[in-house]
């Protein structure tokens, strides 16, 4: 099995990237895929909160990569669906407890046994950035219709553009449709002209996504959750399903793309 | 070293008007050139007798001390005066013996680093990316929010202009943006910076540009 590394990542902090990876990974397990999370946000650990799974934490990242206990011994299976595992974050150690070249190595051996790898990287373009990407071919990057998240999505773009990663995908998260019809909030059609990297999703803002923060179930086990259905449809297209993506345009938007368009019309 | 197969220490070439290049070889021991040049003097019968020499050093490095001591040779025993030094390709060495005596590194800036050619970017530039060009900068792509480009001259975006742009910067006044369309929060020509104005709605367009008229950058939109 050749398995998938994508990390999930933004430049600006809280945007939704930990909620991201819980609930992408929860959908992909729900459709019968093997998936391992890596929470790479070494010092800042979350992921486990948020699935859940705080409590059963014996081994960490930093002990793996340390060699104090084997691979296995670190993945916690979750409570629910038994083809899901979260590696959590080691609290105590710096981000510099954890090389590149490791974290490449890590994800390289995962990919043999599980069909996703989920890499929640730290907010920032520092080493934990750099660590937290290594392992990836593929990202995602999640971004809230706020003009400083923006442009810090841009600059990981540019980064990532610069490591030669070519399947960059685009999340919005919290996207208030009231505030845009108000025009008080960047449509999904500007950032999308903007940022010129396909959209896979638009996640709207809810305080559903708080509260299931707060009782460590992802949102996606609630079958009447908009959110979790929106997640549930990213998961479907990672999938490679075409499944178009409400109130929005075509995810490729750049410039080149309209030159095609002249281009092929004329 | 084989110098029968047609190798010499030093090539001597005729000129029409009379003078003479001595070519050092760039891979010959300096002793070997002095050598040369001493048995050289003996079987050419004065032939140079009072002519004009150019010392071509080639890519040879550039030796204080064994440009002297040729220059040195060739006046005392030769006759000969020594008109013009040729420095090849590497003027390194050159720069090392000038700093010596200066006691004040130097460093040459070359002449590509101040070329007329624009400089083309192919790509959109995204936040965090700075762009300079000595004279005309194209990008063609878009200039995102956060990415600044800077040109001496015009600066011409084959997209949506959303950065910072600054053209004419060392002072052009006659320096233009021209973008397919103008959206950055601010743009600067020569000593001028200009806002939009608040209300400012992005009709579509062909194309903008920004210019100085009256002491006062405009837009035109076309
Ligand atoms: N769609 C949403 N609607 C409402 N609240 C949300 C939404 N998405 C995320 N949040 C809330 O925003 C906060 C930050 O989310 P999250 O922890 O996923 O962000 P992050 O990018 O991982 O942050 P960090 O950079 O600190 O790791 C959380 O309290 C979360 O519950
Ligand atoms: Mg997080």
């Amino acid at each position: 099995m050749a398995g998938t590394t994508i990390v999930i990542t933004s430049g600006k902090g809280g945007v939704g990237k930990t909620t991201s990876v819980a609930n992408l990974g929860t959908a992909l397990a729900l459709r019968g895929r093997s998936v391992v999370l890596i929470d790479a946000d070494i010092g800042l650990r979350n992921l486990d909160v948020v699935m859940g799974l705080e409590n059963r934490i014996v081994y960490n990242l930093v002990d793996i990569i340390e060699g104090r206990c084997r691979l296995e011994q670190a993945m916690i299976r979750d409570r629910k669906l038994n083809t899901l595992f979260l590696i959590p974050a080691a609290q105590t150690r710096e981000k510099d407890a954890v090389h590149p070249e490791q974290m490449k190595e890590l994800c390289e051996k995962l990919e043999q046994n599980f069909d996703y790898i989920l890499v929640d990287c730290p907010a920032g373009i520092e080493r934990g950035f750099r660590n937290a990407v290594a392992g990836a071919q593929k990202a995602i990057i999640v971004t809230t219709p706020e003009v400083s998240a923006i442009r810090d999505a841009d600059r990981v773009i540019g980064l990532l553009e610069a490591e030669l990663m070519k399947d960059i995908n685009l999340i919005i998260n919290r996207l208030n449709h009231k505030m845009v019809k108000r025009g008080d909030m960047m449509s999904t059609e500007d950032i999308c002209s903007l940022l010129a990297v396909p959209l896979i999703g638009v996640i709207p803002e809810s305080e559903e996504v708080v509260i299931s923060t707060n009782r460590g179930i992802p949102l996606v086990h609630d079958k009447r959750s908009d959110i979790a259905n929106a997640f549930k449809r990213i998961a479907s297209r990672l999938e490679g399903e075409e499944i178009p993506i409400p109130t929005e345009i075509p995810g490729d938007s750049g410039i080149l793309s309209k030159f095609k368009k002249l281009i092929w019309s004329s | 070293m084989d110098n029968s197969k047609g190798v010499v220490p030093v090539q001597i070439r005729a000129q029409r008007d009379g003078q003479f290049i001595f070519i050092l070889d760039p891979s010959m021991p300096f002793q070997m050139i002095l050598r040369y040049l001493e048995k050289k003097r003996k079987t050419s019968n004065n032939f140079f007798k009072s002519a004009k020499i150019i010392l071509d050093l080639g890519s040879r490095p550039f030796r204080i001390d064994e440009v002297t001591a040729i220059r040195d040779m060739l006046r005392r025993q030769w006759g000969v005066k020594i008109v013009e030094l040729r420095l090849g390709h590497s003027l390194d060495s050159f720069f090392e013996w000038a700093s010596k005596q200066i006691d004040i590194p130097i460093k040459q800036i070359p002449v590509a680093e101040f070329s007329m050619e624009p400089v083309v970017i192919r790509h959109t530039c995204r936040s965090g990316t700075r762009i300079e060009a000595p004279v005309d900068c194209i990008i063609l792509g878009d200039v995102n929010p956060g990415a600044e480009v800077i040109a001496g001259r015009d600066i011409i975006v084959f997209g949506v202009l959303r950065g910072i742009a600054h053209a004419g910067a060392m002072g052009n006044r006659e320096a233009k943006i021209w973008a397919l369309s103008i959206e950055p929060n601010q743009i600067r020509i020569a000593d001028l910076v200009a806002m939009p104005p608040q209300d400012d709605k992005h009709q579509p367009k062909r194309y903008e540009v920004a210019q100085i008229r009256d002491d006062q950058i405009q837009v035109l939109t076309f």
